[in-house]
């Protein structure tokens, strides 16, 4: 029996549509703004007979959940936009060969790179790959759209690809669940028939004539489909000045601005759900309408370019049109869009006076912000066991006095390129990067080069894409230092699972992979070290850079100061000493506040000395190593 | 004396940036800035603060000579001879000192012994280590001096265990240091900064002649290519003419000639002004032409107390040192001094007083006038 109204986050709205559709199999790789996907259907995974796993890539996740289409069940993956990247080469050849039960690749893209490193636009491998795209407009069609995306999946025979972003993945808003069937069909994988014959015989895209021929012909199949669909939607007069072509959560900024602008009655809006292919009957109705369109979406103007594509094949039936957009600068070509974006971009075009906020308004918010909030850097947190590895890899860098340098890629050990994690990365790029990076600049020493390079990785990224990497090293005799600062959890996604862990997504006990005995089978030195152990941890690193004749491991293994183990335990107790402490005559002049920057270490400006902060501090008695004066003070807790 | 004191970023740019730190220790472990690794003094965090020990100290931020020398000895700087002595004399290790592995006479040993058993000195801060691996120590036996016997020609952070020792309080000090360390010991004393824990001037240094020392890293590497850098066990320069730096490993003699190494010397060593460590309470040296005894310059009355007990005590045997010797040492500090503060000028790192800007030395406009017209010869 269908439910009553609930309020959904955007992700678990997707889930609830997938869950509706039937989904049996579910696979992805933790990266936000996606990660609730796959973990909201991990923890469904008992109630409805699910299999959900975290793969060790979005290669592999997406390669986990064809194979279940191909067996006959329909399957889910999920990934942030760089994942696409990562799954495309998969991908590519999956969209030649085609699926057999329905397949939905989610793909969450994060306009305004709120938790990435770039604000990667995704959807052109919809129309690189000629795969349909959807992009459902509010929090009730993320969840219609992915049951239809099923449905649609196994009407054309090929994988479809559905495109939530941040501010739709991560925001909430009224959905009317429906009924989640229950769990049905067997899987079997029917590889008995010809290469021709999709259905059941082997898979491949091979021939690649026919089947890049078939697979045209399933996109114009879609594109039929869509002509009718109720996800493309037209509101408005019936002749507006002006014609807003937009999709996703840019749907929602459009309403909001015309609501405040009381435009609705001039401005007419074409909401698209299905935006590749284009359905053209659909868009010359709408592009009849009116002279003047404003595209608004995020991030590169994929719409735009595609509407005026075919705007100009039906230019002998619509005649010229203007288009407003990211093209002619009125909506922002980088950055995540908002309804002050949109309204500013309406109120130009319609040269309606709109002032969003008081001048008077905004001085005094000026004026008072700063005072009411504290001015922080973006840190680790308290007790996080990256600042004491940063610290010892700073110091042993120093140390060893050639320049040396840190190769990483993308964590929580980011933040290292920034001064709270003391500018320690020099790079930063994909998954498994620094590892590949610091491989090719440990062969550079032919040529002159004469500074020592480490690479850093999380636990859960050398499982994903650090061993081919280490692989290479190791084979190309590259001189370079990988240290994998293992945290024992994907912890900037929320803990997931990875290969090391002792339980999978649904939480059943799994054969935890050992990444040193991964190293040492690889052929490279490994060193363990608690980065907790400053001392020990910076000897090793001065070590391990001192001999750089073959690729070496460091192992830094310490819990991530939030992850589920350790949450609400303190180690230590931990207090500063007012008396041994020097405060303002300090001759190392706040080492501990203003360079080891604990958020859990504050300077009190009254007394002129550190003190602990009770609330924040993890108790990980690190400070008490770096204090010259040995006034910061630890005892283990009993 | 001027104080030009600043803090560690001053002493980042003046000094190690510039090439100019010889490694001596003097900025290490005073605070957790400053380290030393594999013959570098390194900056291991940005501290910023405007003025420090680290700066005051160090023997090549500002060595302003004539207010050193008025300050330490009450007496101008000439930029002539050997500095302030009170007697140069033959010298070796009598009968008290056992053990073996010493330069020469085994001076320097047996007066270390002399002062820890007179009770002037409560443990010495020695160069100890083997081959190419030179480590700071702090002795407190005869035995633990003994150990530390023989020349070693690479830089050494020696002031770093002096700084590290005083943290734990042992009573007066001894160091055996080099001329540059000896500078920065000078400093010291010219500079007390009170109200920052214990370091100091120690009570007695006990100076070595030295001519230039040579960059770790680089005779590491040098000598890598040449030897298994793990049999080395001792090294030595034998006096002229030989000319050659003998490098002793378990089975044999490697002899290398000098001008082979003269490229890893540090450009710091091309503007010292000082041979005979003139800044220490006594130095000891090399004796030319007879084996088996050293020269030992013996400064004032405290060096003089020191030596007087040594050779009562059996720690020491003196004999006279000819005028001639003396002539020729003499010639030899005259001819460094003069060197060093030439090549300082030449290089912009020779201030004269009232000059703008800092350097790694100072003399006033007068006496450079008097060295640059031969007249200190």
């Amino acid at each position: 029996m269908a439910e009553q109204r609930r309020t959904m986050m955007g992700n678990q709205a997707i889930t609830q549509g997938a869950l509706e559709a039937g989904v049996r199999v579910a696979a992805g790789y933790p990266g936000t703004p996606s990660s609730e996907i796959i973990q909201n259907l991990a923890d469904a995974a008992a109630e409805h007979d699910l299999y959900v796993e975290w793969s060790i890539n979005e290669k592999v996740s997406l390669e986990v959940a064809a194979a279940a289409s191909l067996a006959g069940l329909r399957s889910l993956c999920a990934m942030k936009q760089n994942g696409v990247n990562v799954a495309s080469d998969f991908l590519l050849h999956l969209a030649g060969s085609g699926v057999r039960a329905g397949m939905v690749l989610v793909h969450c893209d994060d306009p305004g790179a709120l938790s990435s490193v770039n604000e990667g636009e995704s959807r052109h491998f919809a129309r690189m790959l000629e795969l349909p795209q959807l992009e459902p407009g509010d929090f009730q069609e993320a969840k219609d759209m992915t049951k239809w995306a099923f449905e649609l999946s196994e009407a054309i025979g090929n994988l479809v690809m559905l495109r939530s972003v941040t501010r739709l993945s991560h925001a909430s808003g009224g959905v009317v669940p429906g009924t989640i069937p229950a769990p049905q069909g067997r899987a079997r994988f029917d590889h008995h028939g010809t290469l021709l014959d999709q259905g059941h015989g082997p898979v491949s895209s091979s021939p690649v004539g026919l089947k890049h021929r078939r697979q045209q012909e399933k996109l114009k199949k879609a594109v039929e489909l869509f002509e009718t669909s109720p996800f493309n939607t037209y509101a408005g007069p019936e002749a507006p000045e002006l014609l807003v072509i937009t999709s996703s959560i840019c749907n929602l900024y459009v309403k909001e601005a015309l609501a405040l602008l009381g435009l609705a009655e001039r401005v007419g809006v074409l909401k698209l759900g299905t935006t590749w292919p284009l359905p053209p009957k659909l868009l010359q109705r709408n592009l009849e309408r009116c002279e003047r369109v404003l595209i608004v979406e995020e991030v590169i103007p994929f719409l735009e370019e595609n509407v005026k594509i075919a705007a100009a094949e039906m230019a002998g039936e619509i005649g010229a049109k203007r288009f407003h957009g990211k093209r002619d600068g009125t909506i922002p070509a980088s950055g995540e869009l908002n309804p002050d974006i949109v309204i500013k971009a309406l109120a130009g075009l319609l040269e309606v006076p709109y002032q969003a906020r008081p001048a008077a308004y905004d001085r005094l918010a000026g004026e008072l912000a700063p005072q009411a909030t504290q001015e922080r850097e973006l840190a680790f947190c308290p007790g996080c066991p990256h600042r004491a590895s940063f610290w010892s890899l700073k110091e042993a860098l120093a140390l060893d006095a050639r320049d040396g340098f840190i190769c990483g890629d993308i964590g929580c050990y980011s933040l290292a390129m920034r001064p709270t994690g003391y500018g320690m990365l020099k790079t930063l790029h994909a998954m498994g990067s620094g590892a590949g990076m610091a491989s090719g600049f440990g062969q550079l020493g032919r040529f002159g080069m004469d500074q020592p390079v480490m690479a850093v990785s999380g636990d859960s990224t050398f499982y994903h894409a650090v061993i081919p990497a280490l692989i290479n090293a190791v084979h190309q005799k590259s001189p370079m230092s990988l240290v994998v600062l293992d945290n024992s959890g994907t912890a900037m996604t929320g803990f997931q699972p990875h290969p090391g862990t002792q339980a999978n997504a649904m939480g059943q006990p799994v054969p935890p992979v050992d990444i040193e005995a991964v190293c040492r089978s690889l052929g490279a030195e490994v060193t363990v070290c608690d980065p907790f152990d400053l001392e020990a941890t910076r000897r090793a690193a001065v070590e391990l850079l001192a001999d750089q004749s073959t690729a070496k491991v460091l192992i830094l293994r310490q819990l991530c100061a939030l992850s589920p183990q350790r949450k609400g335990y303190k180690p230590y107790d931990v207090w500063v000493d007012q008396d041994k402490c020097l405060g303002d005559q300090c001759g190392c002049n706040r080492l501990c506040t203003r360079v080891f920057g604990c958020p859990g270490l504050a300077w009190e400006k009254e007394s002129g000395k550190a003190r602990i902060d009770e609330v924040i501090c993890a108790g990980c008695g690190v400070c008490a190593s770096i204090c010259p004066q040995g006034a910061i003070l630890k005892s283990e807790r009993a | 004396m001027a104080m030009i004191n600043r803090g560690p970023r001053e002493l980042l740019t003046q000094v190690q940036q510039a090439g100019l730190c010889i490694g001596c220790g003097s900025c290490v472990e005073l605070c957790p800035y400053f380290r030393h690794q594999g013959g570098k003094t390194v900056m291991l965090h940005d501290c910023d603060l405007p003025e420090g020990r680290c700066h005051a100290w160090c023997p090549k931020t500002e060595l302003d000579l004539e207010a050193m020398a008025q300050s330490l000895w009450e007496a101008p700087y000439t930029a002539q001879g050997l500095g302030p002595y009170l007697s140069v004399v033959a010298a070796q290790a009598g009968s008290r000192l056992s053990g073996e592995g010493f330069q020469a006479g085994g001076v320097v040993s047996a007066l270390v012994c002399a002062a820890l058993e007179q009770g002037l000195v409560q443990g010495a801060v020695l160069t100890g280590g083997q081959g190419l691996d030179p480590a700071p120590t702090l002795a407190r036996t005869p035995e633990e001096v003994t150990a530390c016997a023989g020349s070693k020609f690479t830089a050494a952070p020696t002031l770093a265990a002096l700084n590290r020792a005083q943290e734990q309080g042992p009573g007066p000090l001894a160091v055996v240091a080099t001329p540059c360390q000896t500078a920065a010991l000078a400093q010291r004393r010219a500079k007390p900064w009170p109200g920052r824990g214990n370091a100091g001037a120690p009570e007695l240094v006990l100076g070595l002649f030295c001519n230039w020392s040579l960059d770790p890293q680089g005779l590491a590497s040098f000598l890598a290519q040449r030897v298994d850098l793990e049999h080395i066990r001792s090294m030595d320069i034998p006096p002229p003419p030989a000319g050659v730096l003998q490098v002793r490993t378990d089975g044999e003699t490697l002899e290398i000639p000098l001008d082979d190494i003269r490229g890893l010397i540090p450009p710091a060593c091309a503007i010292c002004p000082d041979m005979t460590s003139e800044w220490a309470d006594l130095s000891a040296g090399m004796y030319e032409g007879r084996p088996g005894w050293n020269t030992l310059v013996v400064r004032n009355e405290k060096a003089r107390a020191l030596v007087e007990g040594a050779v009562e005590e059996g720690w020491l045997k003196l004999d006279k040192f000819p005028a001639a010797n003396l002539e020729h040492l003499t010639g030899a500090a005259q001819g460094k001094r003069l060197r060093g503060l030439r090549a300082a000028r030449e290089q912009g790192l020779l201030g004269l007083s009232g000059e703008e800007g800092e350097a790694a030395l100072r003399v006033g406009p007068q006496l450079w006038q008097a060295v640059t017209d031969g007249e200190v010869a």
